[in-house]
């Protein structure tokens, strides 16, 4: 693979054996990140989406679960790799910015104390030093006096402070690759905000990739370069953010778009639901797993299983038999 | 001139103010028990230098006596001074208590640890082992063992209650990190390249320190019951050295003469037990670091 590419995902695939049988949580996904670029993974619950970001830093359980293909960050083959290699990627190579502020950080442990911790024992940095740089990168992140802040415990800290300080530990140790598991679901919306115009901005200054994983098609529309559609472990569609949103050929992709509420709406406008539920797992079909919900459905979409193909576009790809023609609709959102 | 200060200074103070800490407040009658625990303990560790009577010592003039200012507890059927025999009687109570729970956690509460945070087969067998022992009623093993180990002293009855905690420490110890393990900041300090070690030590211990300290506490107390009980079985150590399980064993024979001599060991018991139980609750609620408080 080239060399310029910080992450190279290519057919990987996680297995988890669970008493009603195996349960494939991400098939066969491929695709590329460049340096500095962010890309959005997007599905709903269940698709596989936190899966595919964690089997991607090679953080699944240890039991029960099996891993193939492979996933390569800047070099470092994750899948396969002993705990102890891992180890040496996570935290420079790597870092994780978590859903939910409340329970990522340790709640009877100072978080400047918690910050340090990566740089004494990964950077080796002496003990003033460390606190000096941790103080540093709460400042880097937003967080008002952080002299202070370093001594306080994260519950006398508000939700947003704390994935503010979240995101101070993940850039502890400078990675390259931030993986933001819905970094902003837990948040108010005035603060969801703040936070993904923080990471856009840390990205430009630190010159880091961002795999930005999220259900909200608002979070990805303007921040991301390219867009993952996943459902059901699978990468659906696949393309520039633009291509996504207004050439989508995926009638998911699509349910999913209309799906966004969106501003011009008059109050009250009924939100457009996708019908039907995720499917199970444990249980699909052999066709398009999106098939029973999709209003465009033939004979072939319950049988027989689309591979992704290009669309138009470079780089453009969707998985359908029966794809919304090109160009369908250029209005939405 | 206005009493408001300026809109930076108000944004400040919102910035400054710390929510308040809602955990329960630990209460007088905490502190009351701890005085108490302590004395007890403080009792048991100085009983020798203490101005107690011998509490060996048979005063054949004094026997079956009622509580008076020579004998605060009065005596006992030979003329030994209650008193001082309930204070010598704490120190074989407290340290087959503590010993015992100490050999518990000293095994328990590593493997616990290890095996909630490890998983795999190791949890797996190793639980299964701690539950086939837990399915075995300890206090008839504990009977069975002491009763052929022979001659019988405080380091075995120590040694054998000590191992019959140990499926129970683990069970305890391994469900509160089971708890903590799956959490997301475990998870983050993995990712942040953390080992093993440090995780069970910095993430996982602290958060379920108050959980152990807690059943360490109610452990002593079980304990203490126990070694009451195999006393009362004559199965713990020989008289003539007090303890209060045997204190109250030679009672029973003499109950209609001397209501003291069942008393007084009963009460420091029932009390110090109570205590003891009261401690490690408060504890466990003052530091029960939910969600909901965060």
């Amino acid at each position: 693979m080239s060399d310029d590419k910080l992450l190279v995902v290519r057919d990987l695939t996680t297995i988890f054996a669970t008493a009603g049988g195996d349960l494939t949580a991400v098939a066969h996904v491929s695709f590329d990140l460049d340096r500095n670029e962010t890309l959005g993974i997007v599905g709903e619950s269940g698709s596989g989406k936190t899966v595919l970001s964690r089997t991607i830093m090679g953080l699944q359980p240890r039991v029960n679960t099996t891993v193939s293909g492979s996933s390569i960050i800047d070099g470092f083959e994750v899948v396969g790799a002993s705990e102890d290699d891992k180890r040496t990627i996570w935290g420079t190579e790597v870092a994780m910015v978590f859903q939910d502020p409340m329970t990522s950080l340790n709640p009877v442990m100072r978080i400047g104390k918690q910050i340090d911790e990566s740089l004494r024992v990964r950077l080796g940095m002496s003990r003033h030093d460390a606190k000096a740089r941790a103080i540093e990168l709460l400042e880097l992140v937003g967080i008002p006096s952080p002299v202070e802040r370093y001594n306080a415990y994260p519950g006398q800290l508000s939700g947003g402070m704390r994935q503010r300080v979240v995101i101070a530990i993940a850039l502890a140790c400078s990675p390259k690759l931030l993986m933001a598991d819905e970094p902003t679901t837990g948040l108010d919306v005035t603060i969801q905000a703040q936070i993904l115009n923080l990471l856009d901005e840390l990205k430009d200054r630190l010159k880091m990739s961002i795999i930005l994983v999220t259900h909200d098609l608002g979070v990805v529309a303007t921040r991301t370069s390219r867009i993952v559609v996943m459902y059901a472990g699978r990468i659906v569609e696949t393309g520039t953010t633009r291509d996504v949103f207004y050439h989508h050929r995926m009638p998911y992709t699509r349910a999913l778009l209309e799906s966004s509420p969106k501003v011009s709406n008059k109050s009250h406008t009924r939100l457009v639901t996708i019908p039907g539920r995720p499917p199970n797992l444990l249980n699909l079909s052999p066709g398009c797993s999106f098939a029973p919900r999709c209003k465009y459905a033939t004979d072939q979409c319950h049988s027989e299983r689309p591979e992704l193909q290009p669309s138009i576009e470079p780089g453009h790809t969707f998985a359908c038999w029966n794809p919304l023609p090109v160009n369908a609709e250029a209005s939405l959102p | 001139m206005s009493n408001f200060g300026g809109i930076e200074e108000v944004a400040e103070l919102a910035l400054m103010v710390e929510k308040p800490e809602k955990s329960e407040p630990l209460g007088l009658f905490f502190w009351i028990c701890v005085f108490w625990v302590g004395l007890n303990i403080f009792g048991a560790i100085f009983a020798n230098v203490l101005p107690l009577q011998n509490p060996l010592y048979e005063n054949f003039n004094a026997i079956n006596a009622a509580p008076g200012l020579h004998h605060l507890f009065g005596t006992d059927d030979l003329g030994r001074d209650i008193l001082s025999r309930v204070v010598y009687g704490s120190r074989i109570s407290i340290t087959v208590g503590l010993g015992a729970i100490l050999i518990g956690y000293g095994v328990g509460a590593p493997l616990g640890m290890l095996a909630a945070y490890r998983r795999s087969r190791f949890d797996a067998i190793l639980t299964t082992v701690m539950y086939l022992l837990l399915a075995f009623p300890a206090i008839i093993a504990v009977i069975a063992i002491l009763s052929f180990w022979t001659p019988r002293s405080l380091f075995k009855i120590i040694v054998v209650i000590g191992v019959a905690s140990i499926p129970l420490v683990y069970r305890v110890i391994r469900t509160a990190t089971l708890n903590v393990a799956t959490k997301d900041y475990v998870i983050a300090a993995k990712v942040q390249g953390a080992t093993d070690r440090r995780i069970l030590m910095k993430e996982l211990l602290p958060n379920i320190a108050p959980i152990a300290l807690s059943f360490f506490l109610i452990g002593v107390a079980t304990i203490i019951v126990l070694e009451g009980a195999l006393a009362f079985l004559g199965l713990s150590v020989n008289p003539p050295t007090p303890s209060w399980g045997n204190m109250i064993n030679e009672a029973r024979t003499v109950l209609s003469q001397n209501i003291w001599l069942a008393l007084f060991p009963s009460l420091a018991m029932c009390l110090f037990l109570i205590a003891l139980n009261f401690i490690g609750d408060r504890i466990r609620s003052h530091f029960d670091v939910t969600e909901v408080k965060l």
